[in-house]
């Protein structure tokens, strides 16, 4: 993982950024996530909403890495955290997992799951992007 | 994640700590619950009292496992999931498959 120099994630002044360049390695997001949280807990937010945003975190990292670079850690996932991200749209809504087809699936709850944690989810750049903020 | 196994009463106990999530958290309850179903044991009992987070993977890794283990004859019960992982559970649909406990006793009992 390779953080932003200039920013290490602890201290309380949110405003600036947390940027990271990571492998795409399933074993690089958990790193990553804690970092997030980490600042999220400096900055004196409640426990349940930093777990809802590591959690959609978590998910988005996590389908860079499976879907997106299909799993090979050659490729590099773009992480940045700001407090004030830039406009989006609101895409189609995915399918629901929970129908009785889909609810004993092995996958398919990890877009469904970020849309319900965070308040407002858009994607860019056809898909290779996600902005997600939390209010 | 910390993962340990014990045996009572021919239940795997498995007590998880940590975050259960895509990485060496799912692919090592993974790994445990393979070699648990390997050696014919089908009735499991997941103690996730310190797990603080279940991403999708981890969810996708429970009901697959519930599947499994249903047809062999045991199942796959939960013991003190927290209260975000219960609605996260909840969340995408999937907390009614599982049968859920307060203690490990009583998840034990159940498969007298």
């Amino acid at each position: 993982m390779s953080p932003n120099p200039r920013h290490n994630g602890k201290g309380t002044n949110f405003s600036d950024l947390l940027e990271f360049h990571v492998p795409a390695d399933s074993k690089a997001i958990g790193n990553v996530t804690d970092r997030i949280i980490e600042a999220l807990e400096g900055l004196g937010i409640a426990e349940e909403k930093r777990l809802e945003i590591q959690l959609a975190v978590q998910e988005a990292l996590a389908n860079a890495v499976v879907h997106g670079c299909k799993n090979d850690p050659t490729k590099e996932i773009h992480c940045r955290v700001q407090a004030d991200p830039g406009p989006g749209f609101s895409p189609d809504r995915l399918a629901d997992p929970k129908t009785a087809e889909r609810v004993q699936a092995d996958h398919g709850r990890g877009i469904y799951l970020i849309r319900e944690l965070m308040d407002e989810v858009s994607f860019q750049g056809g898909g290779n992007q996600i902005t997600m903020r939390k209010y | 994640m910390d993962i340990n196994v014990r045996k009572r009463a021919d239940v795997e106990l498995i007590q998880l700590r940590g975050q259960l999530r895509l990485g060496e958290a799912v692919d090592g309850l993974r790994q445990v619950i393979e070699e648990s179903l390997g050696n014919g044991d089908a009735r499991l009992v997941l103690n996730l009292a310190e797990v603080p987070m279940i991403d999708s993977s981890g969810i996708g890794l429970l009901v697959r496992f519930l599947a499994s283990t249903k047809q062999r004859g045991g199942s796959l019960k939960l013991v003190q999931p927290s209260k975000f992982a219960i609605q996260t559970l909840r969340l995408v649909g999937v907390l009614n498959l599982f049968e859920i406990f307060d203690n490990d006793d009583a998840a034990i009992a159940s498969f007298a």
